[in-house]
């Protein structure tokens, strides 16, 4: 008797083996109403991962998915195909919404959790102002007028010339700086804190990317291995002192501090230097602690979390997918909010129930558009680009206040009165960031941030983390030879052994670490039948 | 939600409504539940072709009739009660050049001034419910239609004899819901016009999106222009209870949305 299969295929793809990296085809299947990416290395097996929580949103997603913008330059030629030729190579479908650059390794906090397996090492690197510069220019010769620049680490604001950074970062046509940090060094030394709040002007905004993962002291101990719950505090108050805007970036752990992102959201709406909210799946590239691919959390579950948990703020509705990069990566909301959270008068106003966000997003199956000066507006809030507190945001939103449906003879002009609550709007961001099992090259082809090398690449974010990019860069940086990192996967337990940084590497059998090998294709390389 | 009591003509009501500015602040003047996506669900159940004559009945600002046309093909003449809403319309047609392709003129649901036998699908959303001599408007829908032709219907069903006191006490926007009629009900007046009910679908979570939206406005107005807001017959103070008894009225499926395909018996058309 013949049977039904379990799942329906979806689509074809390429990925990689998560353990020896090499490229291989996969597939993405349906299953139970979610989603999942199969692949199988000739070596080392087969290997599932949950990509996405909730089947229908999943393929909802597909209309909101918008043309890319081709960069004035390209760093790399195509050579053996995605993702082996980072890049950005000619067949990459995207511009650079957001650059990152890494300025070192080392680190003040040695995370149980870091994608960048950073940390107390003694054989890292740090990169140079004129390394810095040139990265930056590469970056600027790419986008002409970049959006924004990344710094990030390590932990960047122990780098010795971060100020000297942004002041090369501001001197050039870049519109935001963003300082992605612990937060330590804010908490405690105030004169750098004023030095950044200096540097943050009109035109040239520098805004506090702030690891912040909730309030238990577990899942201050599990993520980052210390109860930091004071020093986020102060860091947060120092920022507020000088009117520097801060994003909450909680690195979300299923089983950890899945529960606390509402507490979170309501945190940063009552603190003045909060303007919004990053949650972000544990990345599981780099150093990690043990999990399974296929319980992982996904943007849909952070979103039905989030609808859970604050019943009377949010529905999952209230969230569209990115049209910028691949749509199913990265989903955004906003808020218009007064008041302070736990009083009577606190109010909070997704602004996609004031007017129809899907309709100006969907690029494939409405061929209508209601307003183009209104899709543009909400492109660049729905945008990897959109950081709160830069000119290009708060112009935007005021834009998009202004394209409220309503007749000016109400006597109530409620597109002004919406524009006059833009200052108080706040945005949550949920990324969900690829590693070594979810990897698609579906979703990298259009990926939109980029991390730029100081041998001047700009290699997209997940390549990096998950192809061997990221190993490639630090053993020419540093001199000592870097292995591939492996996910810390149950399921790898009996192939994996420890990094001198605290990841896993391949085990060989005659029980050495494995050696690097940045995406050797083993997909269809054009041979023929055998 | 407003202090004003339902109007004694529903139909005059409702058009007067759907151009006024208390409703316009609290839907937005282009609303229709479910918006542009149970639109497209709506012509994919009558499988809208390429050319096909449609009639947009209370058509509103023009969303729907240009939707049709840019995606579907179609021909569409809409007609509305309210002449600002025509002027809209038209304007905005010129503007995205779909004139060749969609007009749309003044016209009542009871009294279509089309002529018998001439449109291919008539579709009507969200207005139905408000025509107060409902078997008449639909006697004018079938008129219209060529034999085989089809009618698309999307609209607010409800139960009215159990719709919570808090909704049908109340005004204008209220007297569209409180003439609403059961699904059935719909079924048997096409039914008395001589259209045979094809297939029927409830979207009853595009009333529940319509309260979140209303509510999202109502805290807008209440922070930035309570006032005002006040002065055009805003009781602030009863809205949470107003919008908890609808939400309720949804849950408990007395309120909600439909969508409807009907066909006029002879052979199809064209």
């Amino acid at each position: 008797m013949k049977r039904d299969r379990d799942e329906v295929f979806v689509e074809y793809t390429k990925s990689i083996c998560p353990v020896c990296k090499v490229v291989v085809d996969g597939q993405v299947n349906l299953r139970d109403d979610k989603v999942y990416l199969r692949k199988r290395c000739p070596e080392h097996g087969q290997f599932e991962a949950l990509v996405y929580g909730d089947a229908r949103m999943y393929l909802d997603s597909a209309r909101f998915n918008k043309p890319g913008t081709i960069p004035l330059t390209f760093q790399t030629e195509v050579r053996d195909g995605c993702p082996a030729d980072c890049g950005l190579c000619p067949e990459h479908k995207q511009h650079a919404c957001l650059g990152i650059i890494e300025v070192n390794t080392g680190c003040n906090l040695d995370c149980p959790i870091c994608f960048a397996d950073s940390g107390h090492q003694p054989d890292g690197y740090a990169i140079s102002l004129e390394q810095c510069e040139r990265m930056l220019d590469v970056f600027v010769a790419s986008e002409g007028e970049a959006e924004v620049v990344m710094f990030s680490g390590g932990e960047p604001t122990i780098h010795r010339q971060i100020l000297d950074f942004v002041d090369a970062a501001q001197a050039r046509p870049i519109q935001a700086v963003n300082l992605n940090t612990n937060g330590i060094r804010l908490a405690s030394d105030r004169a750098f804190v004023a030095a950044l709040g200096e540097r943050n002007r009109p035109g040239r905004a520098v805004n506090i990317y702030l690891q912040f993962d909730g309030f238990d002291e577990r899942t201050h101990r599990e993520i980052r291995g210390r109860d930091l719950r004071g020093i986020k505090q102060r860091a947060l108050d120092n920022c507020a002192e000088v009117g520097l805007t801060v994003t909450l970036v909680a690195a979300v752990e299923r089983g950890l501090n899945e529960h606390e992102l509402g507490a979170i959201i309501s945190h940063g709406l009552a603190h003045p230097a909060v303007r919004s909210v990053s949650f972000q799946p544990v990345t599981h590239s780099g150093r990690h602690t043990p999990f399974d691919p296929l319980t992982r959390l996904t943007n849909s579950d952070i979103i039905h979390l989030v609808a859970r948990q604050r019943p009377d703020w949010f529905r999952a509705e209230d969230f569209f997918p990115v049209p910028c990069c691949f749509p199913t990566c990265r989903s955004i909301t906003y808020l218009l909010t007064s008041g302070t959270p736990g009083t009577e008068e606190f109010a909070v106003v997704p602004i996609p129930r004031l007017l129809d966000v899907a309709d100006h997003l969907d690029y494939v199956t409405n061929r209508v558009v209601p307003d183009p000066a209104v899709r543009e507006a909400l492109e660049k809030l729905w945008s990897a680009s959109a950081f709160m507190g830069t000119d290009t945001t708060n112009v935007r939103l005021a834009q998009t206040a202004a394209a409220l449906d309503c007749a000016d003879a109400c006597g109530v002009n409620l597109p002004e009165a919406v524009a006059n609550l833009t200052d108080r709007a706040f945005m949550i961001v949920i990324q969900d960031f690829q590693d070594p099992y979810t990897l698609n090259v579906r979703q990298l082809m259009k990926c939109c941030v980029e991390e730029i090398t100081p041998d001047g690449r700009l290699i997209p974010f997940c390549a990096y983390n998950s192809v061997g990019y990221r190993e490639q860069v630090r053993e020419q940086m540093s001199g000592v030879p870097v292995a591939d990192v492996v996910p810390n996967a149950l399921a790898l337990r009996s192939m994996i052994t420890d990094s001198p940084y605290g990841s896993k590497v391949a085990q060989h059998p005659d029980g050495v670490a494995a050696v690097r090998r940045v995406a050797r294709d083993a997909t269809n390389v054009g041979r023929r039948i055998r | 939600m407003t202090r004003s009591e339902p109007a004694a003509d529903p139909k005059g009501c409702c058009a007067a409504v759907y151009g006024s500015d208390l409703l316009a602040l609290l839907l937005g003047e282009a609303y229709h539940p479910g918006g542009a996506s149970l639109t497209r669900r709506l012509a994919a159940r009558l499988a809208l072709a390429s050319g096909e004559r449609v009639l947009d009945v209370a058509s509103g600002r023009g969303t729907s009739a240009l939707l049709l046309a840019a995606e579907y093909g179609c021909t569409v003449t809409g007609v509305d009660l309210a002449g600002p809403n025509v002027e809209a319309a038209t304007r905005v047609t010129r503007s995205v050049g779909l004139a060749d392709q969609v007009r749309f003129r003044r016209g009542d649901a009871e009294r279509l001034a089309v002529d018998s036998h001439s449109v291919d699908v008539v579709v009507c959303e969200c207005a139905f419910c408000t025509f107060p001599d409902k078997p008449t408007a639909a006697g004018e829908l079938a008129r219209v239609l060529v034999p085989g032709g089809q009618l698309g219907l999307a609209d607010v069903v409800a139960v009215p004899d159990r719709l919570p006191p808090e909704l049908t006490g109340l005004g204008a926007w209220i007297a569209c819901v409180a003439d609403a009629r059961p699904l059935d009900e719909y079924v048997a007046l096409l039914a008395g016009a001589g259209l045979t009910t094809t297939h029927t679908e409830r979207h009853d979570s595009a009333v529940t999106t319509m309260i979140d939206q209303i509510e999202a406005r109502l805290t807008v107005l209440r922070l930035t222009a309570a006032d005002q807001a006040a002065e055009l017959g805003l009781d602030f103070a009863r809205a949470p209870a107003v919008l908890a008894a609808a939400r309720a009225a949804v849950a408990d499926g007395v309120l909600g949305y439909a969508l409807l395909t009907a066909r006029k018996p002879g052979s199809g058309p064209g």
